[in-house]
């Protein structure tokens, strides 16, 4: 990338950016001037609403026989103590109901006992008002008769209405408190600033340009692809930063003001300092988060010929942003190892956890990195996808075969990278929710269910663009060389994985164990065929049928070798969801795509998979059995790890020339 | 400087009519728009590219532009020296491409403009500031230089649409119906423009559907029918071989002949 060429076009992005109105309009005034005005325009009304029902007198009806018991006379005593005004007015219901007042209070006698009571509207404000100034009336002159009864037969009411006393005491602090109210609105309104912020600039600096002929124009000038998109990536991200600054600064500006009338009327102060960080972190996530927005909105709007059509494109977006920004705000949800790697989510919950001054570096960590991460992604696959060509001249959506008719497919052909994507994007979900959702409610049964979705998700996608079968999912009778490299391979890459998970276990000795527990309680307590059948033999035949076949199959086509291979190594790592496998499960995905390129055939890793998977079941089923037959030490002495490192190192590349073998029968490309 | 190319083909799809399938039935069916064009172009000379709507005409000169990737064959620069430029963003530093297509951006000014395509040709601030001098001084830009484009008439716009292509003072002009929809006034200005790049040893390749401007200003002719190069020689030539007194009535007689 040229580093010239990309800060003029970032200029002129930025310039072009700035001189559009709607922009400016959007940028500006929406977060200065908007949201003051409904701020105070809420907090006027709220006052106001408050003063008219203070101010307001209430129509108290009553029946003959309330009267006759006292109580009007009773409210009208106490009503004064409360500030309430109240005006009495004897009717009957039918008269209420015609609406001569607020409430009605009427008396019977029921099983000996006295009972009022109090009709009401509960479509009228008014009315509930009335309704609980009437049951607070009621409830003080129940205590009343209570405590003449007390007198009158010469009994210690304290002593009998309450035997023991209790209170409960805050122990957090004011400014924790304070953080807790913030935490719940500051996420919902950061994300969806970003976004607004993002929004706009994304779809001019594609769509808008498209609609507007200057994409031609600029194609014409020696600029490469990578430094286009990257250009228009920095402007996008630049635009998000700066309208979520302004929004913050919006915001403390009502906050400082709210925040001076409260303290200057005599409320608590807080020790505002102590939001330093909170604030400082936050302005962190708001530049990344800002990045992963941009990404997000130029992929959407990369598709789009128009304004209006990328408009269209950009309405689901916004949607999951927001359903997934209000995360802060559900109790149950809190940033772990997990959420940590969701996007949007995270940020939302890592802004409401740091307003309650949680500080845990790993996971703030995690998640700024999880996003810049996520965003490169984004504009890498975006290049890779479309060429300067599809995005000037060709349809929308190009490179994704799913979205033509099947009818215009050529026979036998290799999925593309837009397929790939779009298949994974497929697996992902089925992995995250039907996936959860089933292993959840059926155990053992729903990973089988999973594992027949990927399987025939994939088989769908590769029938549908009639691809060639036998040569996209490597279907081959192995040599027996391979077959047996494989396995060596295999054993070799287990040790390094087991060194690696060792290491890893150090570092990160809580959430390791965590992990190892998750494990634990999927597999509960079915038997042993059960589990070796879903989670070792299923996931041997579908997830290689996925991974090793159609992912490698594409990827082998499009990419040289050792692209191909690690890229396949590190999807399958990535899949597996969880920070602390995707080393070890990348490792171990990189040896099988390795072993399948090599081979040709797709059945030697089926075998490493399904003996990993195996071995992993019959150690934990065995665990409590294996860990008191052999006691294992807590610390293993380091001269072990490396001789178990060096034989893994060993027998993987003793596997892997096996597979290998001059001569040998290679995948075609 | 040479502009070649070497059986260039580039292939869209499109839908035709399913003669098998259902009523109403459609399949999608690959044709070429460029079907094996070999051409050249040298200094000094404009090549005139003509032909029918449809003709392939544009997706020719995109392909040349490097705008396009070619289905096969390729694009062939050669430098004075007769040394082959390599690699599409090499070859667009020589290339000033022009059409209906390339719009400015409206909110920036002339000099504006200029000065970001002059960075992104890795010129030097002293060297902008004087090229644009210069440029403005050819086109005559200089009442309305500093002025948004966005507000500047039909006829300005054109000229600073041609002075964004002269920025890095290209060899190669490839120009896609450059007068279309502009008065005799701006045309000829255009014309001239063409003219003088021609005397002072550049290249110009250009294609339009004004017969007459063509026969004035093209000292060579190629034209296009369904992808393919039909004939291709001089505005005399042609006329000869039709035994046609203007190139507008050639155009017709060798357009009925290939139907």
């Amino acid at each position: 990338m040229n580093r010239r060429i990309l800060i003029s076009l970032y200029k002129k992005e930025i310039l072009d950016i700035l001189r559009d109105k709607k922009t400016i309009l959007m940028m500006i005034v929406v977060p200065l001037i908007l949201y003051p005005l409904l701020f105070f325009g809420a907090m006027y009304l709220t006052s106001s609403l408050i003063n008219s029902d203070t101010e307001r007198s209430y129509i108290i009806a009553y029946d003959e026989k309330t009267e006759s018991e006292g109580v009007i006379e009773f409210f009208a005593e106490r009503a004064p103590k409360h500030d309430y005004k109240l005006a009495y007015i004897k009717a009957d219901i039918s008269e209420f109901e015609a609406g001569v007042a607020d409430v009605f209070i009427s008396y019977r006698m029921i099983g000996g006992k006295a009972y009022y009571q109090i009709a009401y509207k509960a479509a009228e404000t008014s009315s509930q008002t009335a309704l609980s100034i009437a049951e607070k009336l009621m409830s003080e002159y129940r205590e009343h008769l209570r405590s003449e009864l007390f007198k009158k037969m010469a009994l210690d009411e304290q002593a009998f209405m309450d035997p023991i006393s209790f209170e409960h005491k805050d122990m957090s602090s004011k400014e924790e408190n304070a953080g807790y109210l913030l935490g719940y609105i500051v996420p919902f309104l950061m994300i969806t600033s970003i976004l607004m912020g993002a929004l706009y600039p994304a779809i001019d600096a594609t769509a808008g340009e498209k609609e507007r002929g200057t994409l031609e124009t600029l194609l014409t000038l020696p600029v490469r692809n990578m430094e286009l998109i990257a250009a228009k990536f920095a402007a996008t991200s630049t635009v998000a930063v700066a309208a979520a600054i302004l929004n913050m600064i919006s915001m403390s500006l009502m906050g400082a003001y709210f925040y001076s009338t409260v303290a200057g009327s005599g409320g608590e102060v807080l020790n505002l300092l102590s939001y330093l960080p909170a604030v400082l972190i936050m302005l962190l996530c708001v530049i990344v988060f800002a990045m992963f927005a941009s990404a997000v909105c130029l992929s959407a709007c990369i598709f789009a010929k128009s304004f209006k059509e990328a408009q269209n494109y950009t309405t689901p977006v916004m949607l999951v942003f927001m359903i997934c920004g209000m995360a802060g705000m559900i109790p149950a949800l809190e940033l772990d190892s997990t959420t940590a790697l969701i996007p949007v989510v995270n940020i939302s919950l890592l802004i409401a956890s740091l307003f309650k001054l949680h500080f845990e570096l790993s996971l703030i960590a995690m998640v700024l990195l999880s996003n810049v991460a996520y965003s490169l992604l984004a504009i890498v696959i975006m290049t890779r996808v479309f060429s300067s060509e599809q995005i000037l001249f060709g349809d929308s959506a190009g490179g994704m075969k799913l979205l033509e008719g099947r009818k215009n497919m050529k026979k036998g052909q290799i999925p593309g990278v837009g397929d790939c994507v779009l298949l994974l994007s497929l697996l992902l979900l089925i992995i995250l929710f039907a996936g959860s959702l089933l292993i959840v409610r059926f155990g053992s049964w729903g990973l089988i269910a999973e594992q027949f979705l990927i399987f025939f998700a994939t088989s769908f996608y590769a029938w549908y663009i009639k691809a060639d079968f036998k040569k996209l999912f490597m279907i081959k009778r192995p040599r027996v060389a391979a077959v047996i490299g494989g396995v060596i391979a295999w054993i070799g890459s287990y040790l390094i994985v087991q060194v690696l998970g060792y290491a890893i276990q150090q570092l990160f000795p809580e959430a390791f164990a965590a992990q190892q527990n998750d494990l634990v309680s999927i597999w509960g307590e079915d038997p042993l065929w059960l589990l070796v059948l879903s989670s070792a033999l299923i996931p041997g035949i579908c997830e290689e049928w996925a991974f090793r076949g159609f992912l490698l199959g594409s990827l082998k086509n499009r990419y040289k070798k050792l692209t191909a291979v690690i890229l396949c190594g590190l999807i399958f790592g990535l899949f597996h969801l969880s920070p602390m496998q995707i080393l070890l499960v990348s490792v171990f995905g990189l040896v099988m795509a390795v072993v399948a390129y090599e081979s040709g055939s797709i059945f030697p890793t089926m075998l490493m998979h399904f003996l990993n998977n195996l071995s992993a079941v019959l150690i934990s089923k065995y665990r409590d059995v294996l860990i008191e037959k052999y006691d294992w030490a807590e610390a293993v002495p380091l001269y072990a790890v490396f001789v178990m490192a060096a034989l893994g190192a060993l027998f993987t590349v003793a596997g892997l020339l096996l597979v290998i073998k001059k001569g040998s029968a290679k995948c075609t490309k | 400087m040479i502009l070649k190319s070497e059986a260039l083909c580039k292939s869209f799809k499109r839908l035709v009519k399913d003669e098998n399938g259902k009523r109403g039935a459609t399949k999608q069916e690959e044709f070429y728009a460029v079907d094996h064009v070999d051409l050249e172009a040298g200094g000094g000379e404009v090549v005139g590219v003509l032909g029918p709507n449809g003709a392939g005409k544009t997706t020719l000169l995109r392909m040349l532009g490097c705008l396009m990737q070619p289905a096969s064959g390729r694009v062939i620069l050669k430098d004075d020296e007769g040394r082959e430029i390599n690699g599409s963003v090499e070859i667009k530093k020589h290339i000033g491409y022009l059409s209906g297509n390339t719009r400015l951006y409206q909110r920036l000014s002339a000099r504006e403009l200029m000065h970001t395509i002059a960075d992104i040709y890795g010129m030097d601030e002293e060297t902008q500031d004087k090229r644009i001098e210069e440029i403005s001084e050819i086109l005559d830009l200089s009442s309305f230089i500093d002025n948004r484009i966005e507000r500047l008439s039909t006829g300005q716009t054109q000229r600073v649409s041609i002075a964004r292509c002269l920025v890095h003072s290209p060899s190669v002009y490839i120009f896609d119906e450059p007068t279309l929809g502009l008065d005799i006034l701006s045309s000829e200005s255009i014309i001239d423009f063409m003219m003088g790049e021609r005397d002072r040893g550049r290249t110009v390749l250009y294609s339009t559907h004004y017969m007459e401007e063509a026969q004035y200003l093209c000292d060579r002719i190629l034209m296009m029918y369904k992808g393919r190069i039909v004939v291709e020689g001089t505005p005399e030539e042609l006329m000869e071989k039709t035994a046609t007194k203007n190139l507008r009535e050639t155009f017709r007689k060798m357009i009925e002949e290939e139907i």
